[in-house]
């Protein structure tokens, strides 16, 4: 129970922390990788919580499955929204 | 249940076919969301005929699998989101104004109803986190069609709202740890107010307020809406802001516990009266025309947070369906002003509110449609907003002590009169009127006008709505 229980508190100081740096911070870059901490903190609760029984829970595991993949796009996603050059070709083109 | 599957699964065919080929994007995604249309209403229909149906999807049952619901609310929705897709396609492909013509749009309009599709049909808090995000991220990616400049304030809305979905998803991790299930209706009859279900509706409810720009975490929407294209202004305003107002809805109503929803009622009902009046105050101030009518939105927004918020003080049912002809009401009304205010602004060459001189000349069906879609805002009679606000009033006016809520909104609707009049008035400044830059396009403001009149005719249809809404709950 101990072991799930540090797990739990470090996962939701994780999601506090990464909150806290979205909040406070103005670059692109560091507040994408703010997101990142957070959902690592929601995972890693989703993950204590599936292991708190002696038999793992298999919901909570193929939630955070599914989640990564959500987090890993959404991630890919923005980072190209936060690196487009206002003058890069691409968009020139668009025009 | 196949004709709403179909509803749902024909956009998203068309989206990934549309991602392989691009041969007449615009004809077909009309055709197909017309189709859309078509089996949406026939589960309408089969709803009033058989009541509400389940499926199981892949046959496995609820405690592991995912429940679809088709309720007679969900059927409503997925025949207004096809219609308001219907109608916005047909105005995307028609005006040369649209800036969206040979973009991503087609493919994305596409997701966009088919994860609006999905997120009525669900009921479970794991399959509506999925949704969200999916509708996170194709708004955003809509938003960026218009060109680098809306880059930053669709950075900021993809940010904010992917923070808002990780608080939505810390929530029901502690609801599940808490319950051990995820489907709505299997939380409904088991959750109990203790400090743990406090604090995870707490962070549910955060995440769906900053993704429905609900009052007071609403900065976000009237940069992002008025930096899109017109078109997906429209559907954003329309529909995007709608979809976690349906998941707070029913986390309300359904699972949380009676007496922490008659606490959290008053902070809903109070944070609705807060956003008629400071929405429709920055109505008032902002000199960009897209701007206003993304805080219209903004205000509007506050009614059905009202309705909410009384629902759940007063566990009164009718609120529920004021909350809905709200939503329906507002997203006809809202598709018709957006597509106006875009046709006139690109017309007449400015983005400025003082541009619109003597518009009631120059565009004067683009302008008729605007002040035809406000006056369904205010809530003239007999139009669809009006039918709404009647709703919600009745119950009102029932005991002296709940007047001072109509006070509440009697404010929200001389704020909206007053941004809607605003418009109006300059535009029938004829004095020096401002020219056009190019011809106006007659056949796109007939376009723009074609939602404000379905929503004056919702009139005719409402009373057996509200009815059979009464009878059989939604």
């Amino acid at each position: 129970m101990t072991s799930t229980l540090i797990y739990l508190c470090g996962g939701v100081s994780l999601w506090v922390l990464g909150l806290h740096a979205l909040l406070v911070h103005r670059n692109a870059l560091r507040r994408i990788m703010a997101v990142n901490v957070m959902g690592s903190g929601v995972f890693m609760v989703m993950v204590a919580l599936a292991s708190r029984d002696s038999a793992v829970d298999p919901v909570l595991q193929a939630l955070v499955v599914t989640g990564l993949v959500v987090a890993a796009s959404a991630t890919a996603f923005t980072l190209r929204l936060a690196t487009a050059d206002p003058l890069d070709e691409d968009d020139q083109e668009r025009k | 249940m196949s004709a709403a599957l179909l509803s749902l699964l024909i956009p998203l065919l068309t989206a990934l076919i549309l991602l392989l080929v691009r041969v007449r994007a615009g004809s077909l995604v009309i055709l197909a969301n017309a189709t859309s249309l078509g089996c949406a209403a026939l589960a309408l229909h089969q709803v009033v005929i058989n009541g509400a149906q389940q499926l199981n999807l892949g046959g496995w049952e609820t405690p592991l699998g995912i429940r679809f619901e088709l309720g007679p609310l969900t059927a409503l929705l997925l025949v207004f989101t096809a219609l308001i897709h219907l109608l916005v396609a047909i105005y995307a492909q028609r005006s040369r104004h649209s800036q969206t013509r040979d973009t991503d749009f087609w493919p994305l309009s596409c997701l966009l109803h088919a994860s609006l599709g999905a997120l009525w049909l669900s009921r479970d808090l794991f399959n509506w986190y999925v949704t969200l995000e999916l509708l996170g991220l194709v708004a955003v990616a809509m938003v960026i069609l218009s060109g680098p400049r809306s880059h930053v304030p669709a950075l900021r809305y993809l940010l904010l709202s992917l923070a808002a979905s990780l608080c939505y998803l810390l929530g029901v991790a502690l609801l599940y740890g808490q319950y051990g299930v995820l489907d709505i209706r299997a939380l409904a009859g088991v959750t109990s107010n203790d400090q743990v279900t406090r604090l995870a509706l707490l962070l549910l409810t955060l995440g769906l307020m900053i993704k429905a720009a609900l009052w007071p975490l609403h900065q976000w929407l009237p940069a992002a809406h008025a930096a899109a294209p017109t078109a997906v202004s429209a559907l954003l305003s329309a529909l995007v802001v709608k979809g976690p107002l349906f998941i707070l809805w029913m986390l309300w109503d359904n699972v949380a516990p009676e007496e922490l929803a008659r606490q959290a009622g008053i902070f809903f009902a109070v944070a609705g009266i807060a956003a008629l009046v400071s929405g429709g105050l920055a109505a008032l101030r902002t000199p960009w025309i897209k701007v206003l009518v993304a805080y219209s939105t903004v205000a509007q927004l506050g009614y059905a947070l009202l309705a909410l918020g009384l629902l759940l003080y007063w566990q009164d049912a009718t609120m529920s369906i004021a909350l809905w002809l709200f939503v329906i009401a507002h997203g006809l009304a809202k598709v018709s002003m957006f597509l106006a205010a875009g046709e006139i602004q690109a017309t007449l060459g400015s983005r400025h509110v003082s541009a619109l001189k003597g518009a009631s000349q120059t565009m004067p069906i683009a302008m008729f449609a605007f002040a035809v879609a406000g006056g369904s805002l205010i809530g003239l009679p007999p139009s669809g907003g009006f039918v709404a606000k009647w709703v919600l009033l009745q119950p009102l006016f029932l005991e002296p002590a709940r007047w001072p809520w109509a006070l509440g909104v009697l404010l929200g609707t001389l704020a909206s009169a007053g941004y809607v009049f605003r418009v109006v008035a300059i535009a029938f400044d004829r004095a020096d009127p401002n020219p056009p830059d190019y011809d106006p396009d007659v056949s796109a403001q007939w376009l723009a006008m074609l939602p404000a009149l379905i929503v004056w005719a919702m009139a005719l249809i409402s009373e057996p709505l509200i009815e059979w809404f009464q009878e059989v709950g939604l």
